[in-house]
């Protein structure tokens, strides 16, 4: 009985630890989230947390200097005298505050304690993101133009389309690979494998510019399939890593009872490894999904701007503009991008719980 | 044995699978867009140069218009995105329908990142538009900047351009010094901006010399109000705002040499010429009295930022020392030549004249085709920026480029203050080499600002860019 009592107070103070993680975890996204509603000029002005109802400090009553009163002596107010600078910090007395109002009119204000809300909302942030930003053009004769900006529509489907098959080549030849180095025996075996993890060390900006170089001689610079497979190459050496952790624990039982049944390789591949490693398949498939999704620096050297491949995130970071002047826009643009990954990362995680819940031999 | 058999052929069908795969990811992309330019006709060398020009004696933009490169394409890549890439194509439109060339612009922020990259990889766009001239220089020291001297009528730019112009246009090639790029796009730096309407109200009088502004500043601080709003908060890029200032007081407190000297180091920052321009510098920045928000919001305030306290009522700030560009962070509702408006910074030291402080857009040409040179020679004429000169936030650095296209009297003003000016020099910071210019110098000028190092020590710091 005491046992089963102190666990569970151990159980509440686990999850009360991991109520205040997740929350710490989650501010700065709540935070986003929030500003992502609100117009460019509050985001530049006040914190988001202002959105909530808050105490603070209100005008009240105005007291006006007379003009040959001397700024930068101390000055005199109601019989108590302050300094310039804390007149400009402002001084709280009770439950009043003495801040400058207008130092230039001379004018003192004694600001009291309110609760205030600013319920200020707009969905711009997301339409300019969404369906373009618009630019005023004058022309010659001294008319203005409107011209419309592109949005994020063709840059979702660009990185859609690297992304998906930059998902699923890698972790199909990956898998082919595992299943090879664990179960098949040929010569260099071991030899290969350990090439393959010591990739795993090498970071890929030194494979850059060589890369780029094999590229402008094939032509494949800017093209969908260039991305593939640089892609493929600079993620292969994890996946499958990953993929041989999890298909060489297999039971070997497994294997011995399907080749005496007649299976080809083929067959074991297809009919028994797959099936059973889809919890691994699934949760690669999603680092590697959102690796590619969330690239930058790939995409900048071998796809560059241009509009028709251009992908999302570099779309993203031209959004603010040559100077940086329009960086609230990113709030809205990155709730947009976390889209997709969110929804691939809860479509998947029912396969999470199917593999591990169904066990790999049964009786 | 059987099984082996069994099992090899296994392999063999695995092996082909993926092979397939990939084959068959290869057919998918056999459709996908590619920019590859056309083989290199005219290399590197200048020895085929004047071909073009030869033929019936029409320069290469002449035979543009005329049709001869209909359906050619010229990539071209640089630093604008957003609203400066829309004004920058609405200004080649005209152009391209007239000629039937068309021109691929690729816009990145990454630009400066990128372009060596590209250029090194082999994938050097047909032309690139550089912010930065050191940037251009040492990739022209490499020689995979074609020379212009021999592609474009050098009477002709001559006629154009200023000669400032021209020589910051030449370089250091491969061998000799070589015309690496031509100027299209120019910003005025010298700047001071105020808030027009509330400035006459308030009865102050746009000062003419150092020692006049400096005295309008202490009014206004009598007045109640700090005069200047500065912030230098700019990300990574911190910094790069106080370095504009001390250009500016430096083409003000010495001679053009020296200046020259400093931005190729042979001047040390540790000089008196450079330490005395700080201090200057520091009479405003470090007087609490004279700065919206104290000394210390400086470096916390973004640069865009920092116009805002002029655009309150009344003011909360009266004077911004920024380049043209800054309109752009101005608000929307703020009306040019009304609201707002600027003036020229002083002079400090009558002997040195009225010297402005430019920054600038270096075009440079990487594959030499007859279509390459016809669009090279079109960002020569004023024509090239027309539409974004009439925009507003540029101003073309082209003499044939007319004062009238200028939509507001303040980009008129800006225009006739750079073709007046008697000494035109680049931001020295975009000159001087990445480790100091955008290193050392951003960095130890906001040391000193945010007051973790003296003025010896930063300058010290500062000089210790060029030794690494």
């Amino acid at each position: 009985m005491v046992g089963r009592k102190k666990r569970k107070g151990n159980k509440t103070v686990v999850n009360v630890v991991l109520g205040i993680i997740c929350f710490i975890w989650l501010l700065p996204t709540l935070g986003l989230f929030i500003s992502s509603f609100r117009p460019a000029a509050d985001i530049l002005q006040t914190g988001w947390w202002k959105v909530f109802p808050h105490q603070e400090w209100k005008a009240g009553e105005t007291v006006q200097l007379s003009k040959d009163v001397d700024l930068r002596e101390p000055i005199e107010v109601n019989g108590t005298t302050y300094t310039d600078d804390q007149l400009k910090a402002g001084v709280t007395e009770g439950d009043k505050r003495l801040v400058w109002e207008n130092r230039r009119a001379r004018t003192i204000n004694m600001q009291e304690r309110g609760w205030e809300v600013k319920p200020d909302f707009t969905l711009d942030n997301y339409k300019n993101v969404l369906s373009g930003k618009e630019y005023k053009l004058k022309l010659g004769d001294g008319s203005e133009t409107v011209q419309k900006g592109t949005g994020l529509s063709q840059a979702f489907w660009n990185t859609l389309t690297i992304a998906v098959p930059a998902t699923i080549i890698p972790v199909l030849i990956a898998s082919f690979a595992a299943y090879a180095f664990a179960w098949l025996r040929f010569p260099g075996r071991k030899t290969l494998f350990v090439i393959i993890i010591a990739m795993l060390v090498i970071p890929i900006q030194v494979a850059l510019i060589p890369i780029l170089k094999d590229y402008t001689a094939l032509g494949l610079n800017g093209s969908y399939l260039g991305i593939w497979l640089a892609h493929t190459a600079f993620g292969l050496p994890l996946v499958t890593y990953f993929m041989y952790n999890f298909i060489s624990q297999l039971p070997k039982d497994l294997f011995e009872s399907a080749f005496i049944d007649g299976a080809s390789h083929f067959t074991i591949f297809s009919r028994l490894i797959l099936p059973l490693s889809v919890p691994a398949l699934a949760s690669i498939a999603i680092f590697q999904f959102l690796w590619v999704w969330n690239d930058y620096l790939v995409s900048l050297i071998f796809i560059g701007n241009q509009p028709n491949v251009q992908v999302m995130s570099m779309k993203i970071a031209d959004l603010v503009g040559s100077r940086g002047n329009d960086w609230h826009l990113l709030t809205s643009a990155a709730f947009i991008s976390m889209l997709m990954p969110l929804t691939i990362f809860f479509l998947l995680q029912k396969y999470f719980v199917k593999g591990l819940m169904g066990g790999s031999v049964k009786g | 044995m059987k099984n082996a058999v069994g099992r090899k052929m296994s392999l063999l069908l695995v092996l082909l699978l993926s092979f397939t795969m990939v084959l068959s990811a290869c057919g998918g992309g056999g459709n996908t867009p590619k920019s590859e330019p056309p083989a290199n006709t005219g290399g590197n060398n200048q020895g085929a140069a004047n071909e073009g020009s030869s033929n019936e004696n029409l320069s290469p933009l002449e035979l543009a218009l005329k049709g001869e490169y209909k359906g050619t394409k010229v990539t071209m890549f640089g630093p604008f995105v957003d609203a400066d890439q829309v004004k920058f194509e609405s200004s080649i439109k005209e152009f391209e329908e007239k000629t039937g060339i068309d021109i691929q612009y690729e816009g990145s922020k990454e630009f400066e990142a990128t372009i060596n990259i590209r250029v090194d990889g082999g994938n050097a766009p047909d032309i690139a538009d550089f912010p930065q001239p050191g940037l251009l220089a040492s990739i022209a020291k490499t020689g995979k900047v074609i020379d212009l001297t021999n592609i474009l009528d050098q009477d002709k730019l001559k006629a154009n351009y200023n000669q400032s112009w021209l020589d910051m246009g030449t370089m250091d090639g491969k061998d000799g010094k070589i015309l690496a790029g031509i100027w299209n796009r120019s910003n005025v730096k010298s700047l001071v901006w105020y808030p027009k309407k509330q400035f006459e109200e308030a009865g102050y009088k746009i000062p003419e010399t150092w020692d006049e502004m400096m005295a309008l500043t202490e009014q206004i601080a009598k007045d109640g109000d700090p005069a200047w709003s500065i912030g230098i908060e700019s990300g990574a890029a911190t910094g790069w705002t106080a370095t504009d200032w001390v250009e500016d007081i430096m083409l003000r407190t010495t001679t053009p040499e020296n200046y020259d000297k400093w931005v190729n180091g042979e001047l040390p920052f540790t000089s008196p010429e450079v330490k005395r321009a700080v201090e200057i510098m520091s009479d405003i920045w470090m007087n609490k009295d004279y700065v919206y928000g104290g000394t210390k919001s400086i470096v916390t305030t973004a640069f865009g930022d920092a116009p805002a306290p002029m655009f309150t009522d009344p003011p909360k700030a009266w004077f911004h020392r920024q380049g043209n560009f800054i309109t752009s962070f101005f608000p929307e509702t703020a009306k040019v030549d009304e609201d707002y408006d600027w003036f020229y910074l002083p002079s400090i030291d009558e002997e040195y004249g009225k010297p402005v402080l430019v920054a600038g857009d270096i075009y440079a040409m990487f594959n030499d085709r007859p279509e390459v040179r016809a669009v090279m020679e079109f960002f020569t004429t004023g024509e090239s920026i027309k539409t974004w000169v009439q925009s507003g936030g540029v101003i073309a650095p082209m003499n044939d480029a007319s004062l009238d296209w200028y939509s507001s009297e303040s980009d008129r003003r800006m225009a006739k203050l750079v073709q007046d000016a008697s000494t035109l020099r680049f931001d020295g910071s975009d000159l001087m080499p990445g480790k100091v210019g955008a290193g050392t110098f951003w960095k130890g000028m906001t040391d000193y600002v945010s007051g973790t190092a003296s003025l010896d020590d930063a300058l010290k710091q500062i000089q210790s860019g060029w030794d690494n």
